[in-house]
């Protein structure tokens, strides 16, 4: 189990800083920073800047997104923003816009 | 696990909470929390906030007012700065309250009337000498205050001052 969750129906709105993993189910505004993997579960929406060893993207992102590891954007999932990662997969059927750097 | 949200361990949060859901706190959080359903703030927590819920459970440490709907209940192990608003407001032996309480806003406290009369009423007293510090610690009101009587008089004594001492060593430097 995540150490972090942020359950369906929670807004949080601010900066969030950890070392371990966080699933976000709920509203996120702001920034996160995690030094673990990201979990952005179909349903969330995200309105942040995400940085992150890895993250999954099953939820709906607006923001720049920072990956040591990877980016794996799932079927349903949204981004908006520019990702910047060492692996990026876009799973059919997610939409995204933006950018992509990957230290090529 | 369902509806519970986790702010974990690791977890430093500045900003604010707001929903239905649950949420239980085991890391550090700065700003406000306000949530329809309970607030477990965990053993090891740290919380700076102002928490508003139906029900608050405290096992860590807060600094900040608590209002819960229905109840508030400090367990062992809780340090809690600040006041305490609920219906029923329990406080368990090896709880730390600094703040005032006061209980019966809405509901009834069904299981916590015990507690809540001897307990609540001790640290009611304590408080009102040490509130006002608080305030001014966590609230900017306090520095709006002092700019009035500010201190564009300390300056012009102090450089004379600084002049002063530095030319007086450097006098006994050269004797």
């Amino acid at each position: 189990m995540a150490s972090t969750v942020i359950s369906q129906g929670i807004t949080i709105e601010g900066e969030l800083t950890t070392d371990d993993d966080v699933v976000i189910e709920g509203t996120l505004r702001g920034k996160l920073v995690s030094k673990d993997t990201v979990r952005v579960e179909t349903g969330a929406v995200v309105e942040a800047d995400i940085v992150a060893s890895s993250l999954s993207v099953g939820g709906q992102i607006t923001g720049n997104v920072t990956a040591s590891d990877r980016v794996d954007l799932m079927p349903g999932g949204r981004l908006i923003g520019d990702v910047k990662a060492a692996r990026l997969t876009i799973a059919d059927g997610a939409s995204f816009k933006g950018n992509v750097d990957m230290d090529v | 696990m369902a509806d519970v949200t986790v702010i974990g361990q690791g977890i430093f949060l500045r900003g604010s909470i707001k929903g239905d859901g649950d949420v239980e706190i085991r890391g550090r959080v700065e700003g406000d929390v306000e949530v329809a359903g309970e607030v477990t703030i965990g053993e090891g927590a740290l919380v700076k906030a102002d928490v508003t819920a139906r029900r608050i459970t405290v096992r860590g440490a807060v600094a900040g007012n608590l209002t819960g709907e229905d109840g508030v209940r400090l367990e062992e192990g809780a340090r809690v700065v600040g006041d305490l608003r609920g219906a029923g407001i329990g406080i368990a032996e090896g709880a730390l309250l600094r703040g005032n309480v006061q209980t019966g806003t809405g509901g009834e406290g069904r299981t916590r009337a015990r507690q809540q009369p001897a307990q609540a009423r001790t640290p009611a007293r304590v408080e009102p000498r040490k509130a006002p510090t608080l305030v001014a610690k966590t609230s900017t009101p306090g520095r709006k205050i002092a700019p009035p009587e500010e201190r564009p008089a300390p300056p012009p004594p102090v450089v004379p001052v600084l002049k002063k001492g530095s030319r007086a060593v450097l006098r006994k430097r050269s004797r």
